[in-house]
């Protein structure tokens, strides 16, 4: 660590002597760099550095935080100060005191192991994993025009030395890789963009598992027949079945953010909205079927989404969100753990120094099936495949969703037939979790940065699932 | 001006053929709300640096959140040993030459500094005036900023500029039905922030009844917090390199082309010194200008720095942003439309009052959806019937574009978590425009 912990422990004595009732400081420090390709032409190089410490205090039942990035004792006392001067200001307009949980503080410290450290990956090595993957796929592509394909590769160090007044002190290590790859293909008027995403917390080894020169030539091969095939599906309703990619954002947008306990109790109310989720529904209410498991686990080794302890020294576990289709365990922190009358179960996440821990998602999937692929579509008469998608969205209380579908193919007499352009998928909440058919056995993960808080925080996460039919649905096209 | 950007440019200069030191100071607080009381109070006293080194055409971006000059010395000089074993930047077109450096007056107001401290009395009259209203609760913030932006530069440029910002946005709840506004400037203004509260009660009150439309074309007007977001988009896409690589609708038309109606027109206005995006000069050191994206339908401009420019033999519009070229302010064209007057302008359609989560299918074709949030208002023969829910605008920017018939004259100041870029927008009549909800 660059801070010494003499210094911290200094910050929190100075909290508690101006009158701070709880005191909690982060050292954080992100580091890493980033190479863009167009093409196979180097774009540009960007290395970055954020360090800094975050500070939040519990000042006569008001929250202050207060962020810098200066490790001088004077600036860090200021901050301080400043967290609890400007805490202390505006308690008065609480009416309600912001109280924590009591929990057992956090004590360890843990990394994350890598075979290939990340930050012994050359810059140069990095070009040529994003070159490589053009190669691969640009002679490839022969009816249609791959107009441009983007490529970005990041790795991103993250390190935190959370302490706390009430004897929290938790170190971690945590390298991720990402690559993401735009790509553009034109036929004969017709267009079609994908975003293709890797993302992992391990080290350079992954690369070799992902195989994204592969992956990528793969899926853009079938996304040109997409392009130059893809009709549009019919006006009736069909049975609907949905990749484990779709899945994976349908579940962290449909069950992850509702079940996000400050946003049921409306902490982001102005920003990313509530929940149709209320505090009272929580054990009682059936959101849908008994294949409606989803599960949100931090502790997934080499996930994107990996921590062992959260930013307030809470240990992370595993969570039902919703179980066999009962809304089952919100996401807690500690304040809304105590509105709950309940324990932390370990969510609160900040992006950096500058951001205050807040309830997030980590890695969120739905429960596999025992059916084979195979097996989900052998019965369909007449039905949809949405394998990937581009657009999506859902309201901000969580219930009325949109998917516009990218790899599409209808499903005729139980076998997978033409493939479809873009096919609208609109429906709500209820309806997606009490429309699970069948799931099958696979287990797909996928990288995603979920936003949420104001200033907006990126945190990268997890979602997946498995392949999912689902009941008969009426498809829409765009307009 | 900075010691520490004189630092790191005396040091680097010699090492590399260019060097560029931006770097931004900020003290910011922000007081976030939740059901009518502060959730947390945020304070932030941040030093951002950024570098931009060329050596042979190579060409690095180093971004530091750290004061450390030893540190960032010691990176940059790692940076330089991969000069010879990497290739050139695409993006690599030399510095410009210096632009003038003369900083806009009128960016800061004492008074945004000197309520830092203490900004509890102007979240209550903020929350007052929306539970004035007759509202339940409110949520929201208040942001109040302080930023001191340097630029130096092996060219010879070096400026310094501050300024002062208040951004606020109030949600405000009746029951089940809510409704939002937002202000953003770069001066503080009590009857301004009073006026988010007011807005957000006014239209969480409007109608106490809920309608029911289906799926279909509607005449709809958007608000200034719907027009702000979905021009943002648009700004973004205007950026030029997002126009090179194909992710922009701008990159099926050249300039002249229309892509709208004859009444819709879009500025970036980096020096309007009451919008808090206000910069006298580029990242590149290039006096910035106003200038149209799009008027009377017509595109104008894209937006680009010098390398953007270069590729296409074109001078820099003043907008960079060392990689993305990107809109500083925006300002959309205002009409003739009375605000009073908007159910009777729609006469039959929707009134849709905020948005959020717009997402693109299709950047080149510009195909995209938008879910209305808060009160949407359902308008038969000019009468508001009620409160449709929660629906989605599902269209193409060009068919977007294309069907605006007018705007109101009153235009609104508009900055918030989903309006990133401060926009001055008025509301918008857009005719016969898809409007889509889930069957189940």
């Amino acid at each position: 660590m660059e801070v010494s912990e003499d210094v911290l422990y200094r910050i929190i004595e100075r909290g508690l002597a101006l009158g701070a009732k709880y005191v909690e400081v982060r050292f954080q420090n992100d580091y890493g760099y980033s190479v863009t390709l167009r093409n196979n032409k180097l774009m540009g190089t960007g290395v970055f550095k954020t360090k800094g410490v975050g500070i939040r205090v519990l000042v006569n039942g008001s929250l202050g935080f207060a962020a810098t990035n200066s490790l001088d004792l004077e600036d860090l006392y200021k901050t301080v100060e400043n967290a609890y001067i400007r805490a202390k200001a505006t308690s008065r307009l609480r009416k309600n005191p912001i109280e924590f949980s009591e929990e057992r503080p956090g004590r360890a410290k843990y990394r994350v192991v890598e075979k290939k450290p990340l930050q012994e990956l050359k810059i140069e090595d990095a070009i040529n994993v994003l070159s490589e993957i053009y190669k691969n796929t640009a002679g490839e592509i022969k009816e249609a025009k791959l107009v441009s394909m983007v490529k970005s590769l990041d790795i991103h160090i993250q390190e935190k030395l959370v302490i706390t007044s009430e004897g929290g002190y938790v170190e971690s290590y945590i390298p991720r890789l990402f690559i993401g790859v735009n790509s553009t293909l034109l036929y004969q008027g017709r267009s079609l963009q994908r975003r293709s995403e890797f993302g992992a917390s391990r080290g350079a080894e992954l690369i070799d598992e992902w195989k994204p020169e592969v992956k990528v030539r793969d899926e853009l091969l079938n996304l040109e027949k997409v392009l130059i095939k893809g009709t549009t599906p019919p006006n009736e309703k069909i049975d609907v079945v949905v990749g484990s990619e779709v899945v994976g954002l349908i579940v962290h947008e449909s069950s992850g953010h509702p079940m996000e306990a400050d946003r049921i109790l409306g902490r982001e109310a102005a920003q990313a909205g509530e929940s149709y989720v209320k505090p009272d529904m929580i054990g009682k209410f059936r959101v849908g079927n008994e294949q409606a498991t989803v599960v949100e686990d931090p502790t997934i080794p080499g996930s994107y989404g990996f921590y062992l302890y959260d930013d307030e020294a809470v240990r992370a576990r595993p969570r039902y969100l919703y179980k066999e289709g009962l809304l089952y365990e919100p996401l807690h922190n500690r304040h809304t753990a105590r509105i709950f009358n309940t324990s932390s179960n370990g969510a609160a996440r900040a992006m950096d120094y500058a951001s205050e821990p807040i309830i997030r998602m980590s890695n969120t999937y739905l429960t596999p099936g025992d059916y084979k692929f195979e097996e989900l579509i052998e019965d369909i008469e007449l039905g949809l495949f949405v394998k990937s998608y581009m657009e999506w969205n859902i309201d901000d209380a969580r219930w009325n969703q949109r998917y516009v579908g990218l790899e599409s193919y209808m499903i005729r007499n139980g076998e997978l037939a033409e493939p479809v352009l873009n096919p609208v998928l609109e429906f709500t909440t209820g309806w997606f979790y009490s429309n699970i058919v069948a799931k099958d056995r696979n287990l797909e993960f996928y990288p995603g940065t979920c936003g949420k808080g104001e200033p907006s925080q990126g945190v990268p996460v997890w979602f997946g699932g498995p392949n999912v039919r689902l009941g008969k649905m009426r498809v829409g096209v765009l307009k | 001006m900075s010691e520490l950007a004189y630092i790191l440019l005396k040091t680097l200069q010699n090492k590399f053929d260019e060097v560029s030191v931006l770097i931004e100071e900020k003290n910011n607080v922000m007081v976030k709300l939740w059901n009518s009381e502060p959730s947390v109070t945020q304070s932030w006293l941040q030093t951002s640096i950024q570098l931009r080194l060329a050596k042979s055409r190579r060409l690095w971006i180093l971004d530091y959140d750290s004061k450390d000059p030893l540190y960032i010395v010691k990176n940059a000089e790692e940076v330089l040993k991969l000069a010879s074993r990497i290739e050139e930047s695409e993006l690599y077109a030399p510095l410009p030459e210096p632009g003038k450096c003369s900083p806009l007056t009128n960016t800061y107001d004492p008074n945004v500094e000197s309520s830092m401290n203490d900004p509890s009395r102007l979240v209550e009259e903020m929350v007052d005036a929306s539970i004035s209203q007759g509202v339940d609760r409110v949520a929201g913030t208040l942001t109040l900023s302080k930023t001191r932006t340097i630029l130096v530069d092996t060219r010879g440029f070096e400026c310094s500029e501050e300024k002062t910002g208040v951004e606020a946005y109030i949600r405000a709840f009746k029951g089940e039905f809510s409704g939002h506004w937002a202000h953003g400037s770069t001066k503080l203004d009590h009857n301004a922030i009073r006026e988010v509260g007011r807005k957000a009660g006014y239209y969480a009150t409007i109608t106490n009844k809920k309608a029911d439309i289906s799926p279909g074309e509607y005449n709809v007007v958007i608000s200034p917090l719907v027009a702000g977001n979905l021009f943002n988009y648009l700004a973004y896409m205007a950026s030029a390199l997002w126009v090179l690589i194909g992710f922009s609708v701008f990159a099926k038309y050249a300039p002249g082309e229309k892509i709208g109606s004859d009444v819709i027109s879009l500025y970036d206005k980096p020096r309007d010194v009451t919008l808090p995006g206000v910069r006298s000069f580029d990242d590149e050191g290039v006096e910035t200008f106003d200038k149209p994206i799009i008027e009377n339908g017509l595109i104008k401009n894209v937006l680009h720095n010098t390398a953007t420019a270069s590729k296409l033999q074109l001078k820099s519009t003043g907008n960079a942003g060392w990689i993305y070229p990107r809109a500083w302010n925006l300002e959309i064209s205002s009409g003739e439309l009375k605000e009073e007057e908007l159910p009777s302008i729609v006469k039959n359609g929707l009134i849709i009052t905020n948005n959020w989560y717009t997402r693109l299918q299709n950047y080149y074709e510009g195909y995209f959806s938008t879910v209305s949030r808060d009160v949407a208002l359902l308008v038969r023969n000019g009468e508001i019937e009620g409160h449709v829910g929660r629906v989605r605008i599902a269209t193409s920017y060009p068919r977007l574009l294309s069907s605006i018939t007018g705007a109101t004259k009153n235009r609104y100041d508009i900055a918030w978590w989903e309006v990133r870029i401060p926009t001055r927008a008025p509301f918008l009549a857009i005719e016969n425009i898809p409007i889509t909800k889930p069957e189940a």
